[in-house]
Parts: C-alpha cells; sequence; structure tokens
C-alpha cells in the first residue's frame, strides 16, 4: 500500500478536534505525511469571527510541538461551509488529501443519533479513508 | 392585483435562544404585509403540510426519516449553525408545504402574486442533509411539484448566501433553471461561476459570485447580463424567488450593501420574467436585521404588485463592475468545453 503522503483534519477548537488533530500528527510522522487542519467558518461564524485564514492558531503550533511533528508539515486552512462539506472538499486539489481525520463529536452534539454527527456524514460520503478518532483516546 | 399568502402556523417553538433564525423574522414580514394595506386584495390560503410523497421529490427517504426521529426525540444542534428542536420537523414541513398552497391557489385564479411567509428557510438543505440554519428545501419542494406537472421552472435566489442545496437538487435536471447572486467568498463555499450545471442541464445553473461590497447596481446587471439571456433561452412557465433580504447593508450576516430600493427593482425585473400573472411565487429566506428585513419585504412585494416604492433609494458605485464580463467570459469558456469533452465522448 502506497503511504498516505497528505492528511486532512477538520478543527473547531473543542477537545475532540485537538484529540484528532494530535493523531493526524502523529499518524502524519509515521507515514512522512504533511497535516492540514482545516476550519470550516459556518454561516453564524460571520457575526463572531473566531478564527483568522493566516495566522496558525497557537494551541496548534504548541500541539506540534508536544507531538514532535515538523511545523514545515503543518498547514492551516480556514473555509467557507459547514463542517462536513469544508473536510470533504480536502479530498480534492488543490489538498488532495488522502485520508480525512474527524473527532468522534464535535461541540453540543448529541450522543448516539446519525444526524448532527460530522464523522458519520463524513465517513458515509467520503471518497478516501475517513479516520474517526474517540475523544477518549490516548496515544501509548 | 392580488397578493397571495400562506396561513400563518405556529413556528414559535423553532428556536434556540441568541440564534439569528428566530420566531421574530415572520413577526417582521407579517408587519411588512400589513403595511401593504392591502385589504381585499390580500388572500390568505391554509398552510399546507408537506405529505412525504411532496419532499420525496427532493430529499431522500432515509434523511426524512432520520430528521424526523431527531427532532421527536427532542432535537438539538445538527451542525455549528442548525438546530433542530421537538417542534422543528412539523413547522419545517408546514415552511415545505406552504409553497405548495399558495401555487395552488395562483393557478386557480391566473392572478396575483404569491408570497410564502415561512421558517425555517430551505436554499441550503441538500437531498440529505440539514444545514446553514435549513431542515427542508423549501423552494425545491415547490419547483419538483411544478416541475411535475411539466412547468418549466426559474428559481432566482437572491439571498446573500449561494443556494448550494437548491443548486444540487437540480444540478442536472433540464426543466429547473436555477440562477443565484451572492457574495463570495462567503458561507457555504459553493457558487463559483464555472458551476454550471450537470450534463443533462449544461447551462441551468447561473452563479453570479459578487465582492463584499457591492451595491444593488452590481447585481442587476449581473443577473441581466448573466442570466438574462439564459432565462429568455429557457423560456420559463414559472418564476420562484429564493428571496433572503441578507444582501441589505444594515444584515450582520454578510457585507453587501443593498438597500429595500434595490429588492423592489429586483423584484420588479423578476416579475417580468413570469410568463402571465399568477406564475410568481416568492420563498423567504434569510435576512437578520429586523427593520431591514421588513423594509425589504415591503419593497419587494410593493413592486411585483405594480405599486410604486418610496423608501430607501437603489444603491450603486460598489465594486464588482469589472467582474462581470469576465465571469460571463469564464461560464463561456467552461459550458464550452463541457460541450466538447461531450463531443468527444460521443464520437469515441
Ligand atoms: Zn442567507
Amino acid at each position: 500500500m502506497k503511504p498516505f503522503q497528505s492528511i486532512a483534519v477538520g478543527y473547531d477548537g473543542s477537545h475532540d478536534a485537538t484529540v484528532a488533530a494530535r493523531w493526524a500528527m502523529e499518524a502524519a510522522k509515521d507515514f512522512g505525511a504533511v497535516v492540514t487542519i482545516v476550519h470550516a467558518t459556518g454561516l453564524r461564524e460571520h457575526l463572531h469571527q473566531q478564527f483568522v485564514a493566516d495566522v496558525t492558531p497557537p494551541e496548534l503550533i504548541a500541539l506540534a510541538q508536544e507531538c514532535a511533528f515538523d511545523e514545515s508539515g503543518l498547514h492551516w486552512l480556514v473555509a467557507n461551509g459547514d463542517a462536513c462539506s469544508v473536510l470533504l472538499r480536502m479530498a480534492s486539489p488543490p489538498i488532495n488529501a488522502d485520508m480525512l481525520v474527524v473527532g468522534s463529536r464535535g461541540e453540543g452534539k448529541r450522543e448516539g443519533l446519525l444526524l448532527g454527527s460530522t464523522s458519520l456524514e463524513v465517513a458515509e460520503h467520503a471518497s478516501v479513508p475517513v479516520v474517526v478518532v474517540p475523544s477518549s483516546y490516548v496515544e501509548n | 392585483m392580488v397578493l397571495v399568502v400562506n396561513e400563518t402556523f405556529d413556528d414559535s417553538s423553532h428556536e434556540d435562544a441568541g440564534h439569528p433564525e428566530r420566531p421574530d423574522r415572520l413577526v417582521a414580514a407579517r408587519t411588512a404585509i400589513d403595511d401593504l394595506h392591502l385589504d381585499e386584495d390580500l388572500v390568505v390560503v391554509p398552510a399546507h403540510s408537506a405529505t412525504r410523497e411532496e419532499l420525496v421529490r427532493v430529499h431522500i427517504g432515509n434523511y426524512l426519516d432520520e430528521l424526523s426521529a431527531y427532532c421527536y426525540s427532542g432535537g438539538g444542534d445538527i451542525d455549528q449553525d442548525t438546530y433542530a428542536t421537538l417542534n422543528s420537523f412539523t413547522i419545517a414541513k408546514y415552511a415545505a408545504g406552504s409553497g405548495l398552497a399558495v401555487i395552488d391557489e395562483l393557478q386557480r385564479r391566473n392572478d396575483g402574486v404569491g408570497f410564502v411567509a415561512a421558517r425555517p428557510p430551505g436554499h441550503h438543505a441538500l437531498a440529505d442533509r440539514a444545514m446553514g440554519f435549513c431542515l427542508l428545501n423549501n423552494v425545491a419542494v415547490a419547483a419538483a411539484a411544478l416541475r411535475s406537472q411539466g412547468e418549466r421552472v426559474l428559481i432566482v435566489d437572491w439571498d446573500v448566501h449561494h443556494g448550494n442545496g437548491t443548486q444540487q437538487i437540480f444540478w442536472d435536471v433540464p426543466e429547473v433553471l436555477y440562477v443565484s447572486t451572492h457574495q463570495w467568498p462567503l458561507f457555504p463555499g459553493t457558487g463559483s461561476v464555472n458551476e454550471v450545471g450537470g450534463r443533462h442541464a449544461t447551462d441551468r445553473t447561473v452563479n453570479i459570485p459578487l465582492p463584499p461590497g457591492a451595491t444593488g447596481d452590481i447585481v442587476r446587471r449581473g443577473i441581466d447580463e448573466m442570466a438574462g439571456p439564459v432565462i429568455d433561452a429557457f423560456d420559463p412557465t414559472w418564476v420562484l424567488v429564493s428571496a433572503g433580504f441578507d444582501a441589505h447593508r444594515e444584515d450582520p450576516m454578510a457585507d453587501l450593501r443593498l438597500t429595500s430600493g434595490d429588492f423592489a427593482l429586483m423584484a420588479r425585473g423578476v416579475s417580468d420574467y413570469a410568463p402571465q400573472p399568477g406564475r410568481l411565487v416568492m420563498f423567504l429566506e434569510g435576512g437578520y436585521d429586523l427593520d431591514a428585513l421588513r423594509s425589504s419585504i415591503h419593497a419587494s412585494l410593493s413592486a411585483a404588485l405594480g405599486q410604486t416604492y418610496d423608501g430607501e433609494s437603489p444603491s450603486n458605485g460598489g465594486p464588482g463592475t469589472e467582474q462581470i464580463e469576465r465571469m460571463r467570459q469564464a461560464r463561456r469558456s467552461t459550458i464550452e468545453l463541457l460541450h466538447t469533452s461531450d463531443d468527444e465522448e460521443s464520437t469515441r
């Protein structure tokens, strides 16, 4: 199997997204892949701009250092859309992700329901493998 | 000319504290209608709850089952923007069905203009997914019903956001022409000029993305110059409008600079595309500043009914003029390219 070269991970600042980003960086080290951390700018975000396009959030830089992941292989992307559509788009040019990574639940989601689960929606529609990282996951 | 509107249904329990898509929006819409003082020229038809048969023309059955189960188990956040409550599925079915009731009445009269005052809005709702405040795609349900009767339907979407759901649903459907003006880049990230429709419906999607700060003159030029010839060739038998009012300069959700006077001119413009009276229906989509929403709905309905509107003047002078010719050319080359690759395929 060809090693994965481009991993995209959805990020909304939540605990679950952070766990997913950490897994993506650890995996990317093994594969020698680049990591694109993508934030979906939803409809309401226009009211209170939270993430800025050109500035990688400091907590992600700190996370990369913690994982000893080379920052030159870390890309930050802010894209318009809902979390599911934005992550799915990462499998197309210019990112061409060959693996998508999501946390198991974003902020404010209810357990045990299909609807409202970005991870399941992404898994259902994706054209490349999807990794869903459980929120309790700790690398050992 | 009469105005045909849907009877109000109780939408008060589709709300989420602090969320901009809120019940007060419909109060503003009703005030706008009252301000027209139409008396016996106002026709109110009973609200209609869309049946499963009417909904599955645009949504997949599994999605309807999931949404219904999700709501009846108490609802919750569907994504970062979109919420549902216990009653949301019931309310959304009224929103999706009321357009059909308004259309029935217009067909009976062969006269008048329709306005569907309903929420939640619909144009972001995909065949199999809720998003962008939308659960069921109201305008699409209406267009699909008309299509099943053999009609050719023009949908003009002047909401400030691209109607990705409507575009997706009719992507490859030659009997529906989808025209959208929207700010770009902006949520939901779709709506580039190169998105022109699927293989069986090349040319049936017209996207007119506009830069932040664009004024009404540019939006109207975009519609006239980019969509006008396509609409004339399509020769619609019905005109539906995804009438969002969040392109108004006071709206907090985006950065276009339109006034209510612009909406009056646009409403006049779309009326001209209807082949006869009784073939134009506007559907409320976005619009989150209540004063702007009220005045813009009032302006649009006045103009569509042929009254003069003397509120805010139309706006002009914003950026984007030089972009229109470039967009027109980009669209033309995309279509030519698609036709060429089709020809190559067929000669192979
Ligand atoms: Zn909108």
